[in-house]
C-alpha cells in the first residue's frame, strides 16, 4: 500500500488503477464472496474514484481511499440483495447469495470466510492479508479502532472454529471410508 | 450389511492457531485472481456513458429547490395570495 503513496490519483489515475486493481479486487472479493460481482464492482469503485480524483486529499495513501471506495460499494451491493429478496420474484429477480457461497466456497478456508459477515470479512482481509493496522482498517471502513479489533477477534475465533470442526469432520469421513476398505 | 466405524478416536475438535489462520487467509485471498483482469477502455466506457455524478444532482435540484422556495414567498407575498394575503376576519357586532 505504500507503493502507490507517489501516485496522484488526478493525473496518473490509469497507473494506479494498474497497479491498485488486484488489490482492490480482493477486498471487495472478500465482501462479496462472488468473483464475477466482485470483477463488475471493482470497475464500478474505480469510475466513481476517476469521478471524485480531484476531491482525493492525501490524508492516507491512495490505496486506502480506493477500497473504502470499494468496500462500501460491495456492502451497498449486498444490501440490495438483501432487500431484493424480500421483493416479490416478478418485480426483482436476484440470485441467492447463499447460492453463491456455497458455489464459490469448496475449500475449507473459503467456507470458513463464506460464515463470517461481510463486515468481518473485510477487517479480517485487510488486516491478515493487506497488513493494515488497526486504525488503517478504522480509516477504511469508517469505524472507530476498537470495533475492527474486535471485528478481527470476532472473525478468528468463528473461522478457527468452522476449521477445526470441519477438519474433525474430515479426519471421522477418512476413517470410515478407511474402515470400509479394510473389510 | 457393510460395518461403518462411527467412533472418532480423537475427542474435541482441533482448532488451528490465529498464525495458522492468518497463513490460510493469505493463501485463499492469493488464490483469488480476477477472469478479466484490468480492463481500462471498459473503465473509459462507464465513465462515458455515466451521467453527472450523484454530487452535481444532488446539489443542483437542492440549489433548484431553494430558488422556488424563495420565489414562491416572494410572489405570494407580492400578490397576497394564499396564507400570505390579506386574510378575512367574520366580525360579528351585538346591536
Amino acid at each position: 500500500m505504500t507503493e502507490s503513496r507517489e501516485l496522484d490519483p488526478a493525473t496518473q489515475f490509469k497507473q494506479l488503477y494498474d497497479q491498485e486493481y488486484l488489490s482492490v479486487y480482493r477486498s471487495i472479493r472478500a465482501v462479496v464472496m462472488e468473483s464475477a460481482a466482485a470483477e463488475d464492482l471493482t470497475q464500478e469503485t474505480f469510475v466513481r474514484a476517476y469521478r471524485a480524483r480531484h476531491r482525493y486529499t492525501p490524508t492516507a495513501p491512495p490505496g486506502a481511499w480506493l477500497r473504502r471506495i470499494g468496500i462500501n460499494l460491495a456492502i451497498s451491493h449486498l444490501r440490495r440483495q438483501k432487500l431484493a429478496r424480500f421483493l416479490p420474484a416478478r418485480l426483482y429477480m436476484a440470485p441467492d447469495r447463499r447460492d453463491y457461497d456455497r458455489a464459490e466456497a469448496r475449500d475449507v478456508v473459503g467456507k470458513a470466510m463464506a460464515v463470517l459477515s461481510p463486515k468481518l470479512r473485510a477487517a479480517v482481509v485487510l488486516h491478515y492479508y493487506d497488513g493494515l493496522t488497526r486504525e488503517e482498517i478504522a480509516s477504511v471502513l469508517g469505524v472507530p479502532a476498537g470495533t475492527v479489533a474486535s471485528r478481527i477477534a470476532k472473525a478468528v475465533a468463528i473461522m478457527r472454529k468452522t476449521i477445526g470442526n470441519d477438519q474433525d469432520l474430515d479426519t471421522t469421513r477418512s476413517r470410515s471410508e478407511g474402515a470400509l476398505r479394510g473389510r | 450389511m457393510p460395518y461403518v466405524e462411527d467412533k472418532t478416536t480423537r475427542g474435541g475438535f482441533s482448532s488451528p492457531s490465529e498464525a495458522d489462520v492468518s497463513r490460510m487467509i493469505r493463501a485463499e485471498v492469493d488464490s483469488w485472481t480476477p477472469r478479466r483482469g484490468p480492463d481500462w477502455p471498459d473503465i473509459l466506457i462507464r465513465i462515458a456513458s455515466s451521467g453527472p455524478s450523484p454530487w452535481v444532482i444532488y446539489t443542483t435540484a437542492s440549489a433548484a429547490l431553494a430558488v422556488i422556495l424563495i420565489a414562491a414567498f416572494l410572489v405570494g407575498s407580492a400578490l397576497d395570495l394564499g396564507g400570505l394575503g390579506l386574510q378575512p376576519a367574520q366580525v360579528h357586532l351585538n346591536h
